[in-house]
């Protein structure tokens, strides 16, 4: 008995000592290449060290194409770049710097966060190299929200485009329907579709788990760039006017208006009951003809969906969801590095970032990391070469190039306790019935942090 | 009814039939009623496994079959083995997660067993000045959610601790920087301190009520403290140490928030856990890998548990025939 337990306790003993030791000599040899950033070379060579990037994108092929492609420029300077994706990024990068243990660079999604961090000193500016890499290659439209109190801290890395339709292409050619051009058009398209009886105009679900909402926020966003304008959607986003201003409770009433039970098939019985990602199969069977959302929605659809495929009568395609003032408007959301220290081999990676050599890189990297296809990502960078997009992700490149008006996102610009918190579920609310809009927007400003 | 009426009316017959039957009717209520704990016990069981069941299944489903019907609704054709093919091929790399996995669970179950055995049998069984206070402190950090200690306890690792004497400007460095930022060690590490408290009042109720006589007689057999540790108490606390070992490594293999803030952005260092998190995607895109992933993190708790229940239940039995 003795013996015998002795044994048994051995075996996980032995194994905890070797676990130990390969566990400590991994680390400390990863830790001391990235304690020597400070020694780096001149002349493009910074001497093996490792830069450090974390960020809220940890799909398999984004990893690998972020990681392939930093790692192939990282070569030409000799330094390594190791990118990990973060299930739960918005509540780690604060833990980690509380813990002061930052990671080099930080991927945000969020502007917003971008400059709670940059008032509180914990991210750094970007040096003036970067600066100019980033007017070569971006737009000031894309460069303001990486901007905080006029010093520029973040380097665009992401685009997303969200002012889109999607739909077949074939079903509105068999239904008689056109894509529409216009606002005006769009609603009386929609008025035809719920006449004509046949599937219905949208497919429309804001479910998200707890970030239940948020697919009525872009809705609201894009309608108040479209009727306000953008003068108007800034000043709201920055609080100068009220949230429950009335040009803002007209556009949350006028997207709850349209999505009335004649006008929306809800995949889960009711827009608030149906996941935002369970409205693509709808659209491939043919109960719904519309759905409105963002560019990365492309991976949310049935396996085996074609895009932007003419040769193929079940292919999806996307259309701009239409202007009403023709100034063609369109709502964005994207990822912004931003360093937490200015190391000449942290700064170097971010000038990298800037690049479009970079956003092209990783389109091609990542389009073979998913065999193909749609590879999700998608970058505003300026002069890319659009060969190595798809058809249907050069058509959301048209699109925002055609706009003159890019805005961001505004519930990822308000205050967390607005953006993600009161807008959606208050937005829920007002879907669900259980209030107005006005009262909605006035509960809203009341929650918007003094 | 019949057996029923039979026995009312069976006051006439010979006394031993009478007997006989009514012992029947006591004897079927009895095996009627002995049945229901059991009938119970398997109804609980039924209705606990049917998410597992359920889970179970999806897991060998596509996306999707998954979004588009609910588990019951399976059709045999539409099983693959590809969800559990993308999490063997992830690139973040699963091996490499298991491992560090047990990097922390086993430093993890092990060492706070050793420490607290010889602990609970000090707490126990060596008479000195102030045990009881001493034991109650100990116990009290069981009320100390390791929450409140994660920055904290973060910050000792990346930098070390030290204290700045005010007048005389002097700064003892109380724990040295040792540079566990980012790696397994500061998991288990953090694992260990938390568990301490728990494990030494359980392998302390247990080791006191072992019987007195045992350690009487060894110590006439002239046994120091260390052998009667060694060659005693250890053999007979085999239950409750397989008991506390299924607990701690359950805890510590399922745990996903220490290492996270422990790990943070150091990739080759995440448990299966992180891993099998970070597969969900961008906008839970991958979510329908999550089945897959949650049995393949199943899979070595559930082999352990099973290892060790043989003790545990030896543990039980010899106790009872011994009695």
């Amino acid at each position: 008995m003795n013996k015998r337990w002795l044994k048994l306790a051995a075996v996980p003993v032995a194994l905890s000592f070797i676990a130990a030791a390969c566990g400590s000599d991994s680390s400390s040899s990863s830790d001391s290449t990235s304690q020597n950033t400070t020694a780096a070379g001149e002349g493009g060579d910074f001497g093996g060290v490792t830069v450090t990037i974390t960020g809220p994108e940890r799909d398999d092929p984004s990893i690998a194409a972020i990681n392939d492609t930093l790692n192939a420029w990282g070569e030409t300077v000799n330094l390594k770049v190791e990118y990990t994706g973060d299930a739960d990024w918005e509540a780690n990068i604060n833990t980690q710097v509380e813990g002061g243990n930052p990671p080099d660079i930080s991927f945000f999604p969020q502007p917003g966060k971008l400059a709670d961090f940059a008032r509180a000193g914990y991210i750094v500016p970007v040096t003036d190299e970067v600066n100019t890499t980033l007017d070569e290659f971006w737009a000031d439209g894309f460069q303001k929200y990486g901007n905080v109190d006029d010093v520029q801290y973040g380097v665009p890395a992401k685009t997303d485009l969200k002012s889109l339709v999607w739909y077949q292409p074939q079903a509105f050619a068999d239904a008689g329907y056109e894509v529409p051009t216009t606002y005006d058009d769009f609603v009386a398209l929609v008025d035809q579709m719920a006449a004509d009886g046949g599937p219905k105009p949208l497919c429309v679900g804001i479910e998200s788990g707890q970030a239940t909402g948020w697919t009525f926020t872009d809705w609201v966003e894009d309608m108040v760039l479209r009727q306000a304008g953008a003068d108007v959607y800034d000043q709201w986003v920055n609080h100068e006017i009220p949230f429950d201003d009335p040009q803002i409770v007209t556009a949350m009433q006028t997207v709850v208006d349209l999505w009335t039970p004649e006008n929306v098939f809800a995949a889960g019985g009711s827009i608030a009951a149906t996941n935002f990602a369970d409205n693509g199969q709808p659209l491939v069977d043919g109960q719904c003809y519309m759905h409105r959302q963002a560019n990365f929605f492309a991976g949310l659809f049935p396996e085996g969906t074609t895009f932007a495929d003419p040769s193929d009568p079940t292919a999806v395609d996307v259309f701009y969801f239409p202007d009403i003032n023709g100034d063609k408007p369109v709502l964005t959301a994207g990822i912004f590095a931003s360093a937490f220290n200015d190391d000449p081999a942290t700064m170097a990676v971010m000038n990298y970032i800037a690049t479009a050599d970079y956003a092209q890189t990783r389109q091609k990297n990542q389009t073979e990391a998913v065999g193909g296809g749609l590879s999700g990502y998608l970058s505003a960078a300026m002069n890319q070469d659009p060969a190595v997009y798809q058809p249907l992700e050069q058509s959301f490149l048209t699109i925002l190039n055609a706009s003159q008006i890019a805005r961001f996102d505004g519930s990822d610009l308000m205050p967390a306790d607005v953006g993600a918190g009161t807008f959606w579920s208050e937005g829920t609310s007002l879907v669900n019935g259980d209030t107005t809009a006005a009262d909605a927007a006035a509960a809203i400003e009341a929650s918007w942090p003094k | 009814m019949s057996a029923t009426t039979t026995t009312l009316s069976g006051t006439g017959q010979p006394g031993p039939s009478s007997a006989g039957q009514s012992g029947g009717i006591v004897d079927r209520a009895y095996q009627f009623l002995r049945r229901i704990p059991t009938g119970v016990l398997w109804l609980i069981v039924v209705v606990w496994s049917i998410p597992t069941l359920g889970l179970f299944i999806n897991s060998f489903r596509d996306r999707d079959a998954q979004r588009a019907t609910g588990w019951w609704k399976v059709k045999p054709s539409e099983l693959t083995i590809d969800n559990y093919d993308t999490i063997f091929s992830a690139r973040a790399g699963l091996g490499r997660s298991l491992l560090n996995s047990a990097a922390i669970a086993i430093p993890a179950t092990i060492i706070p067993i050793a420490i607290a055995a010889f602990a609970a049998y000090g707490f126990a069984w060596i008479p000195f000045r102030g045990r009881k206070g001493l034991f109650i402190a100990t116990v009290a950090l069981l009320a100390i959610p390791l929450q409140v200690a994660l920055i904290p306890l973060l910050q000792m690792f990346v930098g070390g601790a030290s204290v700045t004497l005010p007048l005389l400007d002097k700064t003892i460095v109380l724990i040295p920087d040792f540079d566990l930022a980012g790696t397994t060690t500061s998991v288990w590490l953090t694992h260990t301190g938390f568990a301490m408290p728990f494990a030494i009042f359980l392998l302390h109720n247990y080791i006191s009520s072992l019987p007195k006589d045992l350690f009487e007689a060894a110590r006439i057999d002239g046994a120091d403290h260390f052998t009667i540790f060694w060659r005693l108490v250890l053999p007979l606390s085999i239950p409750v140490l397989a008991a506390f070992a299924i607990f701690q490594f359950l805890w510590t293999w399922n745990d996903y928030l220490i290492a996270n803030t422990m790990i943070g952005a150091n990739a080759s260092q995440q448990p299966t856990t992180i891993l099998i998190a970070n597969l969900a995607g961008d906008f839970g895109r991958n979510e329908y890998i999550l089945p897959a992933g949650a049995f393949v993190q199943a899979f070595v708790p559930l082999v352990v548990f099973f290892a060790l229940q043989r003790y545990f239940v030896r543990g039980l039995l010899a106790g009872s025939v011994k009695g």
